[in-house]
Formats: structure tokens, sequence, C-alpha cells
């Protein structure tokens, strides 16, 4: 399976590059400017979160919003990599009330593959200053926290996923089964 | 999974691969660049020299325990005294990554000097993920400025080889492990040294201060740890804040300083919890630095997480 991270400047884009690499994927990270004909054939991808803010500097996401266009592979956007993919397809984001530092609990709203056997709360870790204030059409939420209410979403349509904590990080509970997860629904759709 | 052995023979055939002719390594005795010495030293033999820089800046008895462990390892080795031109380009620098940058600034200018003395054109650094990723560069924030990525001069004649940059502190544990080395459980200690653990202004005697309270807080922690009476945190240190605060000493007012204790949990440095250590180590860990260290009349504990905190203060 290959699964390459798109970086968009992230603290921990190269921990997502670690955690696929444990889990046997065939995953190299490259750079969000990469023009998307490169990117053909991989079995998903993930867009990492970063330093910028999707609201205000989007020319900062690169090629993201081709990605999201012109590829038909699972994609799993982490962080502003989230927010970029709400924006992308109607929905919004902006700063949050409450941003999120550090430690956070989540809580399941609605069962989907990329939480299957995990338990319905979890302790996760965060940090971002914006959060997607508004779903996009044919989007559903599917987690929240108690100050964020969209920590999880996906398409009704496309194996399209977002996550606003970051399961890449260590302190992150089952953040490795949320990656088993995207990786099996990856294969799955590969078959 | 992250195999060692397939790791260690990988470095070391493209150590071999890029280094043609001599090599130094910059080696401050931590699990990061003794590691990385050891995968270079077997690349290279005898075209290689570890440099080991006594800043001035290192903890109790640092220096003479980093000539030991590079005996035992068998790397060819050299020892810096330059205490001295460390302390003088820091004074008056109070602003966190200025310091960063003027220690980088002044490694490389003594490397060069000893790459020059050796006849060696490359440079190899025990550099690792979080170094390169918290120093940031084009989209990447910079969080810190590590002084082996960011302390770089642009002009740096040295080419550089750095074989641990794709792996984090529990991978570069198991590499050594493999190795053999034996400083691969020790705690990581920051490049710059105390310059980052006394905040504000770095002159000799606020750097012995902020030496003999972490002695303290290292020697209680892993007394108790033995002990049984906690697991070893990730790391754990002292800190001296540029804040002073009231006390009384003998029935007199006394102005004194402050002393954070940190001490965290962490797998990789690039998350990490505060950890809760029992309240009677922190309770002999304040009496005797309020005690034992001149001018010190205040003992914090540091409950931050890393983010939004990073690890150390600076």
């Amino acid at each position: 399976m290959r699964i390459h991270v798109v970086d968009n400047g992230g603290q921990w884009t190269h921990r997502e590059w670690r955690v696929l690499k444990y889990l046997g994927v065939d995953t190299k990270i490259v750079p969000n400017d990469t023009p998307s004909a490169d990117l053909k054939g991989l079995g998903g991808l993930v867009l990492s979160g970063g330093a910028p803010r999707v609201g205000v500097d989007p020319g900062k996401m690169g090629r993201n919003g081709e990605y999201l266009d012109a590829l038909d592979l699972p994609v799993l956007g982490i962080c502003a990599g989230h927010q970029f993919m709400a924006k992308h397809f109607g929905g919004d984001a902006a700063p949050a009330e409450i941003p999120e530092f550090g430690k956070s609990v989540v809580t399941v709203e609605k069962p989907d593959v990329l939480f299957e056997g995990l338990p319905t709360t979890f302790e996760v870790w965060e940090s971002h200053n914006d959060e997607v204030s508004v779903l996009p059409d044919r989007f559903v939420a599917l987690a929240s926290s108690p100050n964020c209410a969209i920590q999880a979403m996906r398409s009704l349509d496309r194996p399209l996923f977002g996550l606003q904590f970051h399961p890449e990080v260590e302190d992150t509970q089952f953040g490795t089964d949320i990656f088993r997860n995207f990786v099996r629904e990856c294969e799955r759709l590969q078959r | 999974m992250f195999d060692p052995t397939t790791f260690v023979e990988e470095q070391v055939a493209s150590i071999r691969e890029t280094v043609k002719g001599k090599a130094i390594i910059a080696c401050s005795g931590g699990v990061d660049s003794t590691t990385a010495a050891v995968i270079a030293s077997r690349a290279l033999g005898d075209r290689l020299l570890a440099v080991y820089i006594d800043t001035g800046l290192m903890r109790k008895d640092e220096t003479r325990d980093v000539d030991l462990t590079l005996k035992e390892l068998k790397v060819n080795h050299t020892i810096l005294d330059a205490a001295d031109e460390y302390f003088a380009a820091l004074k008056g620098v109070a602003d966190p990554e200025r310091k960063r940058i003027v220690i980088g600034n002044k490694f490389i200018e003594l490397f060069e000097r000893e790459a020059k003395g050796f006849g060696a054109e490359y440079l190899v650094q025990g550099t690792i993920a979080p170094d390169w990723i918290e120093s940031g560069g084009q989209l990447r924030d910079r969080i810190k400025s590590h002084h082996n990525v960011a302390g770089l001069p642009p002009d740096m004649k040295l080419k550089l080889v750095e074989p641990l940059r794709d792996i984090y502190k529990d991978e570069v544990r198991k590499v050594a492990r493999a190795l053999g080395v034996r400083v691969a459980e020790r705690q990581p200690f920051p490049g710059p040294a105390f310059a980052v653990r006394v905040l504000g202004e770095v002159t000799p005697e606020r750097t012995a201060v902020v030496r003999e309270a972490c002695a303290i807080v290292e020697e209680e922690i892993e007394a108790a740890a033995k002990k049984g009476l906690m697991t070893l945190p990730w790391q754990y240190f002292a800190v001296l804040l540029p804040v002073r605060s009231v006390g009384v000493h003998g029935d007199v007012r006394v102005y004194g300083h402050t002393i954070a204790v940190r001490a965290v949990e962490s797998v990789d440095g690039m998350s990490a919890t505060y950890s809760r250590l029992p309240h009677e180590i922190l309770d002999r860990i304040s009496v005797r630095v309020t005690n034992e260290v001149k001018g010190v009349n205040r003992v914090v504990y540091d409950v931050s997480h890393k983010p939004p905190a990073t690890i150390e203060w600076e």
C-alpha cells in the first residue's frame, strides 16, 4: 500500500510518515506544491497540519485543492488539512472561540470505519487556533470535544476524512488504530 | 517497525559512500551524538575525529564522563575547553533565539578550526528529527533554533552528514542499545546546555546556580526511582527563572532567585505530559535547593504539557 503525506508545514508531519511506516505502508513526505500527476496511482493521501491559517493564507496550502479535485483517492486531512477540506467543499474554517492546545477528550458521535474498534470517548492531543465552523454539504460530523464541535468529519460520497485532533501524536490514545483503519479503508477501496 | 541493526548497516554504508577523506563529529556525549559517533567511527575508523567542546555550560562532571565514554567506545576524540569564549559571546544576550544562534555559530567556528587542523571536509552531527522540525523553514514555523540546524552559518564550508536525521529519541535509543553505547538511557540534554536553562542573561554565576539545582533534581529523582518510589521520567531538570521574590532567612528579609523544576514523560520529544512526581520527592528537592543553592529562596513545579509549552523553557 502506497500512501503519501502532503507536507503543509506541520510539527507532526514527519510523525504521520513514521506511523504509516510502522504500519508497513510504503510512504513518503511530499511538498504541497507537488503536481497532482505525480501522485497518481497511490492508494491514499494524508494532508498534514501546519502553521498556515486556512482562512487567512490559503495560498500556503499549495495544491491541496487540486489533490482533492483531480485525484480519486481516499484522503485523510489532519488539522489544517481537515480545515482546508471543509473550506474547499463549501464549508468554512474560522478562529476557534476556545482554541485547544495539548490534551482534550473526543467523543465519537457517529460510528465510522475510521473509529472502528475504538471506545466512544478517548484522550487526544490538539494544537489549533482555527476550527471547522461550517460543515460542507454532503459531509457529516463524526466526533466532538467540549470546546470544538467538529473534531472529525467525512464525506457521504467519497472516502474523504477530516480530523481536527492529531492521531499521529504519541499522547493521542488509539492514534495508530485510527491510521490502521484508514490504511485498511485504502486497501479495501483499491481492490 | 524499526530495525536498529538494519539501520546501522544502511547508515554505515551511506557514510562510506558520502565521505571521501576525513570527517569530524560534533559530540556532546549525549545519546544522539554518541550514537552518531559510533556509527561514523564504524564507517570511517581513524578518518574520524570526535570533537567535544566544554562550553562551560555543561552539567557537573560531564566533561570527564564524556571523555570516559568515548574512550570506552574507542572513538578517536579530542576535548576543547572553550568556556571563556562562550561566556564572552553570550555577554548581554538575553533573548532565547539570539542565545541559540550565538552558540550555534560559536560551535561551527570551533569545529571549522578543528576540521582544518585534522584535514577534514565533513562535519557529522547527531541531528535527529525534532531538531530540524522545530527549527522550521519554508512552510514550517520556527519553534526554536536548534544550534545544529538553525545555528549553522549560511557560508559554512564543512559538508554536513546527519545519519540520525529521520529518527526520534526512542529510535536512537534502540540503535544505541544495539551498538552497546552505555549512555543509551541517558536523559536528553539540550545542545546549548545551561544557556537555555538560565532565563535571561547567561553568566558564569547564574550558570553555577542552575548547575547546582539541576544536580539536586537529578540526584533526588534518580534516588527515588532506584528505591522504587517512582519511575524515572523521560527528562527532569531545573531552570533558573529571571524572577525574584521575597523570602525570610533567619528572621531577615531576602529577595532571592526562583528555580522551576521540570519533569516530563514523552516518547519522541514531540509531545509530552508533565510527570506526576510524588509530593515527598518534590518536598525533598524544594528543601535541598532552597538550603544548598545560594541565592535561591523559592522552588516551583512546572505542570505544563507540550503543547502548549515546550519541554525546555527556551
